[in-house]
């Protein structure tokens, strides 16, 4: 009687929960930080030794490959906006009324002079296509289970990185994401914190980018407000829209 | 008048009037030729110089402390008047101007490319580069001129945009916000340098430190010194003026050279290794004449024989020789010396076409004929070291008289 117990001891957590695959949690995690839609206000602060400056965004998101972004302040930048449609991304500015198609020369550049690359907008989900993953490490924080991705780029796929890693807890919320370097250094690491519900949903709410290589450069994104699964029609995601939003 | 040692030596020397008018034929030619293409080197150097420095950075410039590592767009010189103000008591500098720049999106209807955007003040430029005489197209942009564009020619191309057409630019202020507006092409500029034609675009400066929020400020001040020697140690008392200001970000004065380190290095890689060229060619004068003293020292041992049996000391025999050799030597030299002088004065003034070179060379940004510059380093360093090695040369079949016994000697031959 006791030998059964004990083997019932030993094998019951594998009965109670099965431990999810790390292709599994790389997409549910993606699918949990986006929704289906979503939109959301958010402060962006850049902040630098020298300076720090601050806009507000409003953005809308359609699963994973659609989203639009418009500057609401400062006054000066109000109505500037970039569209993103699967990998191509358009930026629009209301003084001279042009949207531009970004090159993809530029697309490693940095997004309104951020620490986030248009890149790390346009290729939110390259994560996810382009890497196979493995599961790396388990902790428990806080009586949660946490879980580190390894991912690695398919032999063929278009990326810079030379490896990512997924920091995602069991409920599927992403805490952070690192980028290596092909010498396997770690080079930008979005961090997020400030877990809050929002919208009915458990989401942190402060996000970090940070360069690795500089001291005292990174830039925050803090959500001021976030709903999801609003209905959004198609004409929200197309060049007239892009130039029409902020109006 | 001439000692006796002397004249015994101008005497052996036209014993064999064929041999010692080609060895002295020869080291003529090695001297000539080091004249000139020394001078040469010397020439395209200086018009390196001088056209970099024309075109891109003037003779020193003013920027913000660290500006050059990555062209930061705060990094800026906030006052520039406060600067020219205070520059415009130094007798030394010729004219200043200044200038912005900035990285952006430019397109046209048909294509986006990255480029770099530079804020010229137009009345400046004309004064101080050499910018305004490489438009080929279109005209240089003008003081009253807003929105108008001096734009490279093989970015116009890339952006199929011709005179009077648009380019969109977007790109980011100085305070993080963003650039944007809508430029009319009214120049099409061509270098030759592939980088500065495939990704500039010229537009004012007014118009740019609008568009990019710049409230006045600039990001560099070009000083012209009108020489072409600038000396560090006038680029060292600009700094310590300039950082009296006390301006922020801090303001440091940089020279040409330090602000195109690649240009220097450059030029002393060429000249390393048409060093070795020259060594290589003066080597090789230099063992054919030590050939010439060898044959000359052996076929006179018989002749020193009896001259050592006759009482002659062999330091004497050793001046002797050595006389023959300078006298020859410095026909040589001063032969070459006048000939490679004259060749190199004429082609100073009339320039040498380089032909298809000179679409190479325009890559660098030379003009396409190049003029020697004879000065007095350039002429005297190449029959210097002639000089020097032949001598050295001489000195060894000359010391074999040493060695001599006056019978063996005589039994000889």
């Amino acid at each position: 009687m006791p030998v059964l117990l004990l083997l019932v001891i030993l094998v019951f957590p594998s009965f109670a929960r099965a431990e999810p695959t790390a292709g599994e949690l790389v997409r549910k995690g993606l699918e949990y930080w986006r929704g289906t839609t979503s939109v959301a206000e958010i402060v962006m602060t850049i902040h630098r030794p020298d300076w720090e400056r601050s806009m507000t965004l409003k953005g809308w998101t359609r699963g994973r490959s659609d989203s639009l972004f418009t500057i609401l302040a400062p006054p000066r930048d109000r109505g500037n906006g970039t569209l993103k449609k699967n990998r191509d991304m358009w930026t629009y500015n209301p003084k001279i009324n042009r949207t531009i198609k970004i090159p993809p020369s530029m697309m490693a550049q940095s997004w309104m002079g951020s620490d986030f690359s248009n890149n790390d907008l346009a290729k939110s989900d390259s994560v996810l296509e382009d890497y196979t993953h493995e599961l790396q490490a388990v902790d428990i924080r806080d009586g949660v289970r946490v879980y580190t991705v390894s991912a690695v780029p398919r032999p063929e796929a278009p990326v810079v990185w030379g490896r990512q890693e997924l920091v995602v807890r069991e409920d599927f919320i992403i805490l952070e994401q690192r980028f290596y370097d092909e010498d396997g250094v770690a080079v930008k690491i979005l961090t997020g914190s400030d877990l809050q519900i929002m919208d009915g949903r458990l989401f942190p709410r402060v996000w970090v980018m940070r360069k690795t290589e500089v001291q005292d450069e990174y830039t925050r994104m803090e959500y001021t407000s976030l709903h999801f699964g609003p209905d959004l029609p198609d004409r929200l995601f197309t060049l007239n829209a892009l130039s029409e939003v902020a109006r | 008048m001439w000692s006796m040692d002397t004249r015994i030596a101008w005497r052996n020397i036209w014993r064999n009037p064929r041999r010692t008018a080609l060895t002295l034929l020869a080291i003529a030619f090695a001297a000539g030729l080091l004249v000139f293409m020394v001078s040469l080197q010397f020439g395209s150097y200086e018009a390196m110089i001088t056209s970099a420095v024309g075109l891109h950075t003037g003779d020193l410039q003013v920027r913000a402390d660290g500006y050059g590592e990555d062209y930061a767009m705060h990094l800026v010189v906030a006052d520039p008047e406060a600067v020219r103000t205070v520059l415009a008591r130094e007798p030394e500098i010729t004219g200043t101007t200044c200038r912005a720049r900035g990285f952006a999106l430019l397109a046209s209807p048909q294509r986006t490319y990255a480029g770099m955007v530079m804020g010229v003040d137009p009345d400046g430029e004309q004064a101080v580069s050499t910018l305004s005489r490489i438009v080929r197209r279109g005209r240089f942009l003008r003081p009253d001129d807003v929105n108008t564009a001096l734009i490279g020619e093989v970015l116009a191309r890339n952006l199929r945009v011709n005179l009077g057409d648009e380019v969109t630019l977007l790109g980011q202020g100085r305070d993080g916000s963003i650039a944007a507006t809508v430029l009319v092409v009214t120049g099409v500029f061509r270098s030759g340098q592939t980088e500065l034609d495939r990704s500039t675009v010229y537009i004012p400066l007014s118009h740019f430190q609008d568009v990019f929020a710049m409230r006045g400020a600039v990001h560099e001040v070009v000083l012209r010194t009108g020489r072409l020697q600038t000396s560090s140690e006038l680029g060292r008392r600009l700094d310590a003026l300039v950082a009296g200001l006390d301006m922020r970000p801090l303001l440091r004065v940089r020279t040409w050279f330090e602000l195109m380190p690649g240009l220097l290095e450059s030029i002393q890689m060429d000249l390393a290794s048409s060093a070795m060229f020259h060594l290589i060619l003066i080597a090789v004068v230099t063992f054919s004449i030590l050939n010439t003293f060898v044959m000359v020292v052996f076929e006179r041992t018989r002749e020193f024989g009896v001259l050592l049996a006759m009482g002659a000391t062999r330091g004497r025999l050793i001046r002797i020789l050595m006389r023959e050799s300078l006298l020859v030597t410095l026909g040589g030299v001063v032969l070459g010396l006048a000939v490679g002088s004259a060749v190199t004065w004429y082609t100073q003034s009339t320039g040498i076409p380089m032909g298809d070179a000179g679409r190479l060379m325009a890559e660098y940004g030379l003009p396409e004929r190049i003029y020697p510059r004879l000065g007095l380093l350039s002429a005297l360093l190449g029959p210097a070291v002639v000089f020097g090695l032949t001598m050295l040369a001489a000195l060894f079949p000359a010391l074999r008289v040493r060695r001599l016994r006056p019978v063996a000697a005589m039994r000889e031959g």
